[in-house]
């Protein structure tokens, strides 16, 4: 994975070493192929927006009635806002971006108008999962999910090795935590009798 | 998913292990019933010809179909948990180990009281599929207790159960404190979307001299969104008792379906004292728990209700008694200088949306109305904007207020967000119970230099979150650091909070 430079960023707080490799402050960013996914989903978005728009030009006026010109311009907002950010958007996402892991949390700030910090503690993980869509397929990128008893937290548009490292990292810290916790005396299995 | 059960020949006690035994056969009259009554109102109105001969064999098919599912489905109690087995076309076994119940609780129908049994309700501890109960299963009133008696003492550490050992309430509640909850416990903004069709109702009333199909939809709409909530509460929580022993906490309540509802106080993820705008002028107030697993697959509120509304004193008693573990006595915090700033703007932009949104229709019912003559022709030109005003107005009310009464508060166990202009509530939360932590900051909120924190927790209906007001980033992201702080010390026992 590349690191276009050092990322500043807060220290853990509790001195848990991030991964290896990371950039200052322990926090990594993505690929730029994440700007080509992003250009890629929301330009998929706009064709349906536009195609909305069409019909509804060409159709609408019989069943809109006095609010035909009043929807057309709102639509023609809309795709005007929409446009810019499309162009915006995945420039800021990329350069906001970066996610941390360390032995005892997930640390994520990212945002493209709305700056979001996420943190999830190891220690409340229950599960992990890459999930890749046709157009992530393509570039070779993934998501990593996240979940907890109260919630999901995505690690998005991670190269797919990198997203195995995660997830690899990830599960061998909960297996590790759980490990610890096993009593050192063997004790029944539960659910044994049921077999 | 619901493993539904029911049969009995349980008039020998299922409580003797690895004894596998059925529901009550009445399951079959309860699952048939609803298909009597839908095949009925079919045959009246298509009752025709050979129609009603081809619905009365499907409803023999399907009571058949309801017999074998009840015959070959079976419930066994074992060293390490409950086995629902059923050996039909679609075979199922369904393993629930007693280590993971979140609770097992009885209720009782109209159904169960004609044929004399209880429905036992099993929720494992889990966020997914939380709104329902993981098995329901119908025995002998009788039976289902013992059998609750029985997992109560191995779910909860072997204490007495209620019936054995009556407790003494700490709060007792009349009949009026019930009418009062259901009164005014529902919504404000639902309350005055209530009104409000009942003032069209008698608008349109008055306007025909009879009654309407606008006036009887809108009057419907009253009873749908005011009446029927309020008179669903009051049945719900008739007779309403509830009592702390040990580790757990007892609720019993209900007029037509009985409830009897018992967990650990240690499950409780969170605690709500909430009051609505008649309750605050009541002096009143009511408090929920998030707790997970006590789903009753019965569309009611999955939050249990430690107090119904009750005067502000005996609400502080009850929860002092009930949950100290919840009693927050650290300081508040109300919002900095750089929070009403971003509410002014918000507020800004809500009314120049709204009128920018009221222009058209505004002037087209004034071009329609401003013709009509008397009354109508003064009046009617002028409502969409005078209400627009209204609006407004009530924006920039709810914004003043909104930053006076929203508070943050942080100790040492606990830490609590005060939030709502209109309807007040209170969340007090641990933080060994936080399962995530994000802090947002849009461009005004930078702009002013706060942000807003949303804390993830594991509650009655799987995962939610709780929303802060506007506070500085670092505040809020002390939560974040006070949770893994108490993890990395060792102050957070994961035995305790197991989910």
């Amino acid at each position: 994975m590349s690191f276009p430079g050092p990322v500043s960023g807060q220290a853990p707080a509790d001195g848990g070493s991030p991964e290896p490799g990371a950039g200052t402050g322990g926090y990594r960013r993505l690929n730029r192929k994440c700007m080509l996914s992003m250009y890629i989903d929301y330009a998929i978005g706009y064709a349906v927006l536009l195609a909305a728009y069409i019909l509804t030009k060409t159709y609408g006026e019989g069943f809109l009635g006095a609010y035909y010109d009043p929807v057309g311009y709102g639509f023609l907002v809309a795709l005007g806002i929409a446009l810019v950010y499309i162009a915006v958007a995945p420039p800021v996402f990329y350069a906001r971006y970066r996610y941390r892991i360390t032995e005892d949390r997930v640390d994520v700030r990212c945002g493209v108008l709305f700056i979001r910090h996420t943190l999830v503690p190891i220690e409340r993980v229950h599960q992990v999962e890459i999930a890749r869509g046709p157009i992530n397929n393509l570039l070779g990128l993934a998501d990593v999910t996240i979940t907890t008893a109260g919630g999901e937290a995505t690690l998005r548009y991670l190269e797919l090795d990198e997203a195995e490292k995660v997830a690899d990292r990830l599960n061998n810290l909960i297996g590790r935590m759980l490990r610890e916790r096993m009593p050192t005396t063997p004790g029944p299995r539960p659910g044994a009798a049921d077999e | 998913m619901t493993d539904e059960c029911s049969s009995d020949t349980a008039a020998d006690t299922p409580t003797r292990h690895d004894e596998t035994i059925r529901c009550h056969p009445s399951i079959i009259v309860e699952r048939s019933l609803s298909a009597i009554v839908v095949l009925g109102v079919l045959a009246t109105q298509l009752g025709r010809g050979a129609v009603p001969a081809v619905f009365a064999i499907l409803f023999i098919g399907l009571v058949l179909f309801n017999y074998r599912q009840w015959s070959r489905t079976t419930v066994r109690f074992d060293e390490t948990g409950v086995v629902v087995e059923r050996n039909t076309l679609f075979k199922t076994k369904k393993t629930l180990p007693y280590a993971k119940m979140a609770s097992v609780n009885i209720n009782r129908g109209v159904l169960n009281r004609v044929f004399g049994t209880s429905r036992l309700q099993i929720n494992i501890n889990s966020g997914s599929g939380a709104t329902v109960p993981e098995a329901v299963l119908t025995f002998r009133q009788d039976v289902a207790e013992g059998i609750r008696a029985g997992m109560a003492e191995r779910l909860y550490g072997g204490e007495p159960v209620p019936e054995e050992e009556p407790a003494e309430p700490p709060v007792t509640f009349s009949p009026a404190d019930v009418i009062v909850h259901g009164l005014f416990s529902v919504s404000t903004y639902q309350t005055v979307f209530g009104f409000a069709f009942l003032a069209y109702s008698v608008f349109q009333l008055y306007l025909s001299a009879g009654v309407g199909g606008g006036a009887l939809v809108s009057l419907l709409m009253f009873v749908v969104v005011q009446l029927a909530p309020s008179v669903s509460l009051i049945s719900h929580y008739y007779n309403y008792r509830v009592y702390r022993r040990g580790d757990t906490i007892y609720l019993e309540h209900g007029l037509i379906r009985t409830y009897r509802t018992s967990f650990a106080a240690s499950r409780i993820n969170a605690v709500r004292v909430k009051r609505t705008l008649a309750a605050r002028l009541l002096h009143r107030s009511c408090i929920e728990a998030e707790v997970v697993g006590l789903a009753s697959g019965s569309g009611e509120s999955l939050r249990p209700v430690l107090c119904l509304l009750k005067d502000d004193a005996a609400q502080q008693r009850l929860l002092e008694d009930l949950v100290p573990e919840f009693v927050y006595e650290g300081g508040r915090e109300k919002q900095p200088e750089g929070a009403k700033g971003v509410l002014r703007v918000r507020a800004a932009v809500a009314s120049f949306a709204l009128a920018l949104a009221m222009v058209y229709p505004s002037i087209a019912v004034y071009r329609a109305t401003t013709a009509l003559p008397g009354i109508a022709g003064t009046v009617l030109p002028w409502v969409l904007p005078l209400a627009t005003a209204a609006v407004v107005l009530a924006i920039c009310y709810a914004t003043y207020v909104s930053y006076r009464v929203t508070e943050f508060g942080t100790d040492s166990d606990l830490f609590t967000f005060v939030n709502g202009a209109v309807d007040r509530e209170t969340v007090v939360m641990n933080y060994d119970r936080v399962q995530m932590v994000w802090i947002t900051k849009g461009p005004v909120a930078r702009f002013f230099g706060v942000a807003r924190g949303q804390v993830y927790l594991l509650s009655a209906i799987g995962g939610a979150s709780v929303g802060s007001g506007y506070f500085d980033e670092g505040r809020l992201a002390a939560i974040g650091e006070t949770v893994m702080a108490r993890i990395v010390s060792g102050e957070y026992d994961y035995r305790k909070n197991s989910v």
